[in-house]
């Protein structure tokens, strides 16, 4: 295994994430609790438009619905976070689920704006909806509580967020090689021929439109705990567009690409903070250099120049059994 | 074993398929030749499901699969090698094959049928964990021919199997399409190179504007007057 190889960065990058708290200030404690967030948005986005290749944009709006379920549901009803939470993500799989209906007709650029005219109308119901979502102004959520566990809300909040994230890459990663992530890029790859061999489109685009969903919904419910505020112009096309860039910056169809896409991207825009203006070009400048220069993202480049990070879309297979005599039974012939 | 009766097959309001009626019968090798625009390739992918027919059945052996979709025509047994070939570029070799097998949950039967695979193209083999993409056209066509067989088909629709490649290598596909008769399937071919066809079917069906315009044997294609004729414009 090569020292500088996809698992030993990973783990000494989980390493520094459980230690950080203890060294960071509250200011950089929020900047990495901001980026395992993304991280969950990033892998979501990756598995739908990476992997399974539907250029959808619906994802910020997944992320707010994320963020509103899990808001409104402890306002409106005063249900603890730990029960509104898993309902809100629940809610954001179901919408996930709802868009992948069009999915099924639509592709390419027709999908890309059907689900940009979705986005637009989350947007609207966010700010329009006012007896519900409170408007434009947006609302406070309850502050949670970790009690009995004797650990501040931020701290809390922060590992919360780390072993989701922990969880949900490995249930990614397991994903993206298994069997449903070989058909997903069937799908992308070849829509008529995955169809043609007995690939089940509409089960697989439903799916993958659901498991971004739910990334997104958990990204959502987390983050409006972390801010203890929801407002609709966090889920804009901005933040779509954020999210498109982690992948393209990270890699499009790597898990791992998109855990580093969004952390270099949350870390460049929070640095950039400070100077008004630059950031939106600084971004779009990254972009651009990206897609011209080197479009397989950051994973691409690693993928080519240092050994130990590829990617197959099989887990590492032991020994081959050997055949299995044929039943001369069946009347199917045999290849 | 495959009967289409009175098949009529329209996008919008184009009418490809205007009324097919013919037969494949079990262990034969049937050509469906035609120019372009003809409907050849609408026609097998009605068959595969990947189109629905507006009117008519396609029976297949014995029981109606008009209106089935597509995972459900391959759990029958008809499966289709496309057009251009469309492996999965990205995917290696042995992930291509294996996803051919996607309606499949009899794990250690798909083993032994990838061996089979291997041991029928041993060129495959050797390259399996290459990306499919970065093979040749020949080697694409295996492995689209291969991943089709991980279906188990009984009957395999293939759409111009020598599009494409060099000459030699057309020799070669001519013979793995008998091999594959010889086993046992069943096929129909869709070819615009009439002398594979008459080289490899036992009968052939001329489609033109939607509707079989010739049913003959496929050896006299060649010297027929007429089919050059309304086939070829000669």
């Amino acid at each position: 295994m090569a020292l500088f190889g996809r698992r030993n960065v990973l783990v000494a990058m989980l390493l520094f994430a459980a230690v950080a708290p203890t060294f960071l200030n509250a200011y950089y404690l929020f900047v990495a609790n901001t980026i395992l967030i993304y991280v969950l948005l990033a892998i979501g986005l990756n598995i739908l438009v990476g992997y399974a290749g539907q250029l959808a944009f619906a994802n910020a709006a997944m992320f707010g619905i994320g963020a509103y379920g899990t808001g409104l549901l402890q306002v409106h009803f005063g249900w603890p976070f730990w029960l509104a939470f898993p309902l809100g993500a629940l809610i954001a799989t179901m919408v996930g689920l709802a868009i992948s209906l069009p999915a099924l007709r639509l592709s390419g650029l027709y999908l890309a704006l059907s689900t940009l005219a979705f986005a637009q109308f989350t947007q609207w119901v966010f700010l329009n909806w006012e007896p519900v979502t409170f408007g434009a102004g947006g609302f406070k959520t309850p502050p949670i509580s970790f009690a009995p566990l004797p650990i501040s809300k931020t701290l809390g909040l922060y590992y919360l967020s780390l072993i989701l994230v922990m969880v949900l890459f490995a249930l990614a990663q397991n994903l993206v090689r298994s069997r449903i992530g070989r058909a997903f890029v069937a799908v992308r790859d070849g829509e008529i021929a995955a169809e043609s061999l007995g690939v089940d489109l509409l089960r697989y685009k439903a799916l993958a439109f659901g498991i971004s969903g739910f990334y997104a919904g958990i990204a959502g419910g987390l983050y409006s705990a972390m801010l203890n505020f929801v407002s609709p112009e966090g889920f804009d096309l901005f933040q779509m567009v954020i999210h498109k860039a982690m992948i393209i910056v990270g890699g499009l169809g790597s898990i791992v690409g998109s855990v580093l896409g969004a952390g270099t991207l949350v870390f460049v825009l929070e640095a950039l903070r400070k100077v008004k203006g630059v950031q939106e070009i600084a971004f779009g400048a990254i972009l651009v250099g990206f897609i011209l220069f080197m479009p397989g993202g950051i994973i691409g480049y690693l993928k080519e120049k240092v050994r130990g990070w590829e990617e197959p879309l099989h887990r590492a297979r032991a020994s081959r059994r050997p055949p299995v005599a044929a039943t001369s039974e069946s009347s199917e012939v045999r290849p | 074993m495959l009967a289409i009766q009175h098949l009529k097959v329209s996008y919008g309001i184009t009418q490809v398929l205007r009324d097919v009626t013919f037969e494949v019968p079990a262990g034969k090798i049937v050509a469906l030749l035609g120019g372009n625009g003809s409907g050849k390739t609408t026609m097998l992918n009605t068959l595969s499901g990947v189109v629905r027919c507006s009117g008519g059945s396609i029976l297949f052996e014995g029981k109606e699969c008009a209106g089935l979709s597509a995972d459900n025509m391959v759990r029958r047994g008809i499966v289709q090698v496309p057009q251009g070939r469309e492996v999965w570029p990205s995917m290696s070799v042995q992930d291509n094959l294996e996803l051919g097998a996607a309606t499949r949950r009899d794990w250690g039967a798909m083993r032994a049928d990838l061996d089979e695979v291997y041991a029928m193209f041993p060129k495959l083999a050797a390259v399996r964990k290459r990306r499919a993409g970065s093979l040749s056209g020949g080697e694409q066509q295996m492995v689209a021919i291969g991943r089709a067989l991980m279906a188990r088909p009984r009957c395999l629709l293939m759409d111009e199997p020598s599009a494409g490649l060099a000459p030699t290598i057309v020799g070669d596909m001519v013979d793995t399409i008998l091999a594959l008769n010889r086993r046992g399937l069943t096929i129909l071919l869709v070819e615009q190179n009439i002398g594979v066809a008459a080289a490899v079917a036992e009968s052939a069906h001329i489609l033109q504007g939607g509707e079989i315009t010739f049913s003959g044997p496929a050896a006299g294609l060649v010297d027929n007057d007429e089919v050059l004729r309304s086939y070829l414009g000669r």
